[in-house]
């Protein structure tokens, strides 16, 4: 027995800590620590609604526009605003742009890593390298001039962001050439990731930090102009995904299919829903609401959610939903070595659960939500043509690897990877068809981007969907003024503690049983953590 | 002369396919908001080729959103300036390292123990709940700034967080929340910090600062304050109960956003934005009347912009929240209204601090005090926020004769 820890678990947002225990190679408990604590929702209380709007983004600096949506949606539910088509386009336009963005920068420059290897790189045949690129369908670029650059880098001996890693790990198994080709691609993902992040500044001032989905709709009014500057970016990062980001995908998948073997998690998945139709219904979001237990969907509320306090560093009530939420921040010790002990504390985030139970949110929760609401007859095209939806991306990818109509593999650390791609080309091909239709309402002058408030009291909840998990937020108002506030951000789902019946969070159950090649240099634990875009 | 060199630069350019005359073109860019001639683009440039060993940074990760390292890797011109940016080894970077755990802890030790390292910092200093409320590795978050500040030649505070606290550190500040200097002040570590406003920061003005020092410090790192453009403010910290002293670059702080707003011409003839999404907002007018923070908020948002230039915030139709401001959410809640006072918060603006070498041993601090403009000026003390209007004079007059067009 022995314990293995990582702390800090890097390329995440924030600060994470990982301690497991690990038996003949092999995960046998473990346990996710979040170890910053900053107090937002303190610091929102008695300020005015809209301050929520600008200032509860600032959790994270990742995904800012799904907060700062979820916080207009809570102001708009408790003061009874109902947000004009207009403001409904831009926010999607918005929204899609992130998720873009945030899916891109994940795979190539945050958990390629653990699996793409710069320095093996360097061992790549240049014609092999353009050989396998045509091969596997994916974008051939200028592969000696990445070499070379590369070769000098290295020989320079300072690997800057590369250093001090185990490079010579045998997880690291792609063929050299690959691994020129991912690294090739990680370069490029540089620049897509910030053309995405273009299109997020023309509409809302800047990344990270919008400024313009404000309760009520947008400040921003698009002319067609400016619709056209989205829509050329739009098309070049949906070429990206296309050409680069899902045959890559394909590509590096058969080199580790023992990956779709473990870190499966809790199997129970929420989706608030994200991506607004007209009819402004959750359950009827491009990215629908849902819950999964497995692949058995039901539906769900914002009321369904509980916080469990007791291994948590509050000393607050616990098992409450954060419409009565509170936040008492009070630390006490870490120390894992006698978990559980009755007053074993660990983490600064809250025990998080849906219906009761440790529930998994992100991409791999959606795409199942999605899934299962198409095979039952659902059209998430949004009535266009050439979208390629949850359902068909997914089929066609089980096919390709061979595992045609088992989506129960999708439940697996490769699954987990393989959904947030698949969903990043459900949303390009969507955000194509958004820009048209935002051309089309502005045609004739009179569209609506923003309502105000009649009334300044009442109490309501934002909840829609991040990048990376789902998030909400809950206001209570009184005189114009927040006398409540509280928000379970994506992440708290995904990597949060035990809760009151010990009950591992879903990352620690997705470690549990996981194969540990070395414990000195825990690869496994990186990818699992990577997995969940922490 | 820099254009008959061949250093690794320039080979690392060329593979990128970027030449030389885009190299000096940047260059000068670079220089103009260090506040240079054009003529020092060679310089710049040769300093940049000159070193054939990258110079050792580390980008330490306080109590942040990410913000400050999302907004660098939107960094214009990324082929040119990453390669600048590529001058610096990155031996600690959380966000972006390839190692974790113990494998990163030992970049930054290793680092540390060398020494002559440019240490950014991005975050609040989280000092509340004795420290834990940040730990890495076990270690409080404070303990690793105060090391790693002890050993670094100089300091980028870069983000509203590292600055003052930022947002995290509004009222009640419920983590204990602080920024770089004011930590740095109450432990005595005198390496130099310079300050980078707004949440987040803009990168062109980290490139321009990481730049700055590397042309320093290829001759003398201790000359590095002394021979940079800095503008300096003091403020009241609430937290440490401190008078502090911020520089911050001239380039960045010089005039208010106000000065330079391609709105301001509807400004002056009384066009406003009454209304958001209106026909107003349609035909750009000014956003004062929304709660516009530019009148008081001295950044370059304007000329810079963001995301590459795209745009930026009163562009895309949301008035400035003043994000550059010292204590900026305290100061500027609720945003949407205006402040009674235009002088209001930062009016006096930001002053020179005569010898900035002197400011190194606190000589020229007590004139900063003098001068300075903190919270207590700012009236902002409960959770009320300033005082702010309802209703203007002119606003009446106006609505009076059937409000704006």
């Amino acid at each position: 027995m022995a314990r293995v820890v990582v702390d800090p678990l890097t390329r995440i947002e924030g600060h994470m800590r990982v301690e497991c225990e690990v038996q003949d190679n092999k995960v046998v408990d473990a346990w996710v620590s979040g170890t910053l604590y900053r107090g937002m929702e303190t610091v929102l209380l008695d300020r005015s609604p809209e301050d929520a709007f600008y200032v509860s983004q600032r959790i994270c600096g990742v995904c800012p526009i799904s907060h700062s949506h979820a916080s207009s949606q809570a102001t708009e539910d408790a003061l009874g605003i109902k947000i004009p088509e207009g403001g409904r386009l831009v926010r999607n336009l918005l929204e899609a742009a992130q998720f873009l963005h945030s899916h891109i920068l994940w795979f190539y420059n945050l958990t390629a890593l653990d699996y793409v290897s710069p320095v093996n790189a360097l061992s790549a045949n240049i014609a092999d390298t353009y050989a396998l690129a045509q091969a596997a369908g994916t974008k051939a670029a200028d592969f000696g001039a990445v070499a070379t650059r590369l070769k000098a880098f290295v020989d320079n001996g300072q690997l800057s962001i590369f250093s001090g890693h185990y490079w010579d790990h045998p997880g690291y198994a792609l063929p050299p050439e690959l691994d020129l080709i991912a690294t090739t691609h990680y370069l490029e993902a540089l620049e897509m990731q910030a053309v995405a992040n273009e299109i997020v500044a023309i509409i809302a001032g800047k990344f990270s930090h919008p400024m313009t989905s404000v309760p009520g709709g947008t400040a921003f009014v698009p002319t067609v102009e400016r619709l056209d500057d989205i829509l050329f970016r739009f098309i070049r990062v949906k070429e990206f995904i296309d050409t680069a980001l899902i045959p890559d995908t394909l590509a590096i998948a058969p080199f580790i299919l023992d990956a779709a073997g473990y870190g499966a998690g809790t199997g129970n998945f929420l989706s608030w829903g994200v991506f607004e139709k007209s009819s402004l219904v959750p359950e009827e979001r491009y990215l629908p609401r849902g819950f999964a237990q497995g692949l058995a969907a039901e539906g769900v509320t914002p009321e369904d959610v509980t916080e469990d306090v007791t291994r948590a560093w509050y000393s607050s009530a616990t098992g409450l939903n954060p419409a009565q939420g509170e936040t008492v921040a009070k630390f006490t010790e870490y120390d894992m070595s006698n978990f559980p002990g009755e007053t074993d504390q660990y983490s600064w985030g809250k025990a998080v659960r849906c219906k009761g139970k440790s529930t998994e949110s992100g991409p791999l929760a959606r795409m199942i939500v999605a899934y299962l609401a198409e095979k039952g007859g659902a059209d998430l095209t949004g009535g266009a043509a050439g979208v390629r939806t949850p359902a068909a991306l997914i089929d066609s990818t089980l096919e390709a690897l061979g595992v045609g109509g088992k989506p129960e593999v999708l439940v697996s650390l490769l699954g987990r990877v393989a959904a947030r791609n698949l969903e990043a080309a459900y949303v390009a091909d969507l955000a194509l068809v958004w820009v048209n239709e935002t051309i089309e309402a502005i045609k004739g002058g009179d569209a609506k981007f923003w309502q105000a408030a009649e009334t300044d009291a009442g109490d309501g909840v934002g909840a829609w969907e991040a990048p990376r998990g789902s998030v909400a937020h809950w206001i209570g108002i009184k005189g114009g003024k927040i006398d409540h506030y509280q928000v379970v951000a994506p992440t708290t789902w995904n990597t949060c503690p035990r809760d009151d019946s010990g009950v591992r969070g879903p990352l620690e159950e997705a470690l549990v049983g996981a194969p540990i090649a070395d414990p000195e240099r825990p690869l496994e634990i990186l990818r699992i953590g990577h997995s969940f875009d922490p | 002369m820099a254009q008959e060199a061949h250093g690794a630069i320039y080979d690392l350019l060329a593979v990128r396919g970027v030449s030389r005359r885009d190299f000096l073109k940047y260059c000068s860019y670079v220089a103009a908001m260090l506040g240079l001639s054009e003529a020092a683009a060679p310089a710049i440039a040769a300093a940049v080729e000159k070193g054939s060993k990258l110079k050792p940074a580390l980008w330490l990760n306080g109590g942040s959103c990410t913000g400050c390292t999302e907004s660098m890797a939107q960094v214009d011109s990324p082929d040119v300036a990453t390669i600048v940016l590529e001058l610096l080894s990155l031996n600690y970077f959380e966000t972006v390292m390839a190692a974790a755990g113990e494998h990163a802890e030992k970049n930054i030790q290793d680092t540390i123990a060398a020494g002559g390292y440019l240490l950014i910092y991005e975050g609040s200093v989280m000092t509340g709940e004795d420290g834990n409320t940040l730990l890495v590795n076990g270690h409080k978050g404070t303990d690793i700034l105060k090391e790693a500040a002890e050993s670094a030649d100089a300091i980028i505070a870069v983000g509203a967080c590292a600055v003052d606290g930022g947002w995290v550190a509004a009222h009640p500040n419920p983590a204990g929340a602080t920024g770089v200097q004011a930590f740095l002040d109450v432990e005595g570590v005198k390496t130099p910090v310079v300050n980078i406003p707004c949440c987040p920061m803009n990168p062109e003005w980290v490139v321009a600062m990481v730049v700055q020092w590397l042309l320093v410090a290829e001759d003398d790192p201790a000359t590095f304050l002394a021979k940079t453009e800095l503008l300096g403010k003091s403020y009241d910290d609430r937290l440490t109960g401190r008078n502090v002293t911020l520089l911050y670059p001239k380039y960045v702080v010089g005039s208010t956003i106000h000065d330079n707003c391609p709105r301001r011409g509807h400004f002056e003839n009384g066009d406003f934005v009454t209304e958001f999404g209106s026909a107003e907002e349609a035909m750009g007018y000014c956003l004062y009347k929304v709660g516009c923070k530019g009148p008081q908020t001295f950044t370059q948002c304007p000329i810079t912009r963001w995301n590459r230039s795209v745009s930026w915030c009163v562009q895309s139709g949301a008035p400035c929240i003043g994000c550059g401001a010292i204590s900026w959410v305290d100061n500027n809640t609720p945003f949407f209204k205006r402040l009674s006072s235009m002088q209001m918060g930062d009016g006096l603006g930001y002053v020179q601090p005569g010898s900035v070498a002197a400011v190194v041993g606190g000589v020229a601090a007590a004139a900063l005090v003098a001068h300075g403009l903190g919270m207590k000026a700012a009236g902002r003390i409960g959770p009320d926020g300033p005082p702010t209007e309802t209703v203007k004079k002119h606003d009446r007059k106006r609505q009076a004769k059937g409000g704006d067009k």
